[in-house]
């Protein structure tokens, strides 16, 4: 009893060891029986059912589910308008411009998409032109301004009579002359 | 179809198939492929465009190409007249750009009589080559060293460079 106990915890011993050495399962040290290798179920039919062990997907497959669902609620709508209107209204095609005719600022462009942004949202080129050149003309007008009154400024410290420098001084009446007629006091 | 290139300025080099000169009586392997790449790519695509075009026909567009009119240059604008001197720098961007293209498209024509020509084209293509060499000449002296930030003051001042050095040079 005693040696079968020794040999137990020593085959327990041997397994703890090296647990993954092919033969050193406790049972088998033990016994040492001889895995029959050669009646194996042939056959899977029923499997058992295994509970695989691995770590959580649902966090990346909600990812990817939401990132398609959002993209797509746009990109397709998009992609049909953008598909239809190659398909059905198509390019436009390089022509002279008529004699006598000015033509719409936006029928300098090709793509029909491109012309309805243009004639819809953007300015039209001439105003956008009009609207620097009007700015320009006001910042000349405040530079010319401002220079102006620089040289007024320095004609009238110069001349000494322009009314930026006059100093407020009393007024004549208010000086009381009797002093003066007693000069010897 | 869409417009094919012109004919006059890209020519065609004159083609050296030979005569169909049949010995034998097997089948010529190239013909099978050419008529087979007819009927399996050439007749859906070109099929598929007639529908395209077919559909797109109902509403046709055009679009034209903008003539701006000429404004006064640098040179021809009052000292201080800042709107006269943003329409000069617009009209010299728009030249700028026209002449760009130009120089593209001299480049294209040198490039494709090199192509059609072959290992002879340094005898055959004298007159595009020479052509090329003249228009980039030309681009450099006028447009080269501008850089990025160009604008028509410094493409003016270059040029008065220009001048000071071809009369230093002629002096």
């Amino acid at each position: 009893m005693v040696g079968m106990s020794l040999l137990r915890s020593a085959a327990a011993f041997a397994a703890r060891l090296g647990p993954l050495k092919a033969g050193n399962n406790a049972a088998n040290i033990l016994a040492r029986t001889i895995p029959r290798t050669n009646k194996v179920a042939t056959r899977w039919g029923h499997g058992k059912k295994m509970f695989v062990v691995k770590p959580s997907n649902f966090y990346d497959r909600r990812f990817l589910h939401l990132l398609r669902y959002y993209i797509l609620l746009t990109g397709i709508p998009v992609a049909v308008l953008v598909t239809a209107v190659n398909i059905f209204i198509g390019e436009a095609e390089l022509a002279d411009i008529p004699e006598g005719y000015e033509p719409e600022y936006w029928e300098y462009y090709k793509h029909p998409i491109t012309r309805w942004i243009v004639r819809n949202i953007y300015d039209s080129p001439v105003k956008d032109y009009e609207k620097v050149m009007a700015a320009i003309q006001i910042e000349k007008e405040k530079g010319d301004m401002r220079l102006t009154q620089l040289e007024v400024r320095r004609q009238m410290r110069h001349h000494g009579d322009g009314p930026w420098f006059h100093v407020p001084t009393p007024d004549k009446a208010l000086i009381d002359n009797s002093p003066k007629s007693s000069p010897d006091n | 179809m869409p417009n094919d290139y012109d004919k006059a300025v890209y020519p065609e080099p004159p083609r050296q198939t030979p005569a169909v000169d049949k010995q034998t009586a097997l089948p010529n392997p190239a013909l099978i492929l050419t008529k087979l790449f007819y009927y399996t790519v050439d007749l859906p695509v070109t099929t598929f465009r007639d529908t395209i075009d077919s559909i797109r026909s109902k509403n046709k567009l055009v679009y034209y190409h903008q003539k701006f009119r000429r404004v006064p240059y640098l040179t021809d604008c009052q000292e201080g007249d800042f709107t006269c001197y943003y329409e000069a720098d617009m009209q010299w961007r728009r030249d700028y750009k026209v002449d760009q293209e130009i120089v593209k498209v001299i480049q294209e024509r040198m490039r494709a009589c090199q192509q059609r020509e072959g290992h002879s084209y340094q005898q055959n293509c004298t007159k595009e080559i020479q052509q090329f060499n003249e228009v980039t000449k030309n681009f450099q002296s006028r447009y080269g060293d501008l850089g990025a930030y160009a604008n028509a003051k410094r493409c003016l001042m270059k040029q008065k460079e220009r001048m000071m050095a071809a009369q230093a040079q002629s002096a």
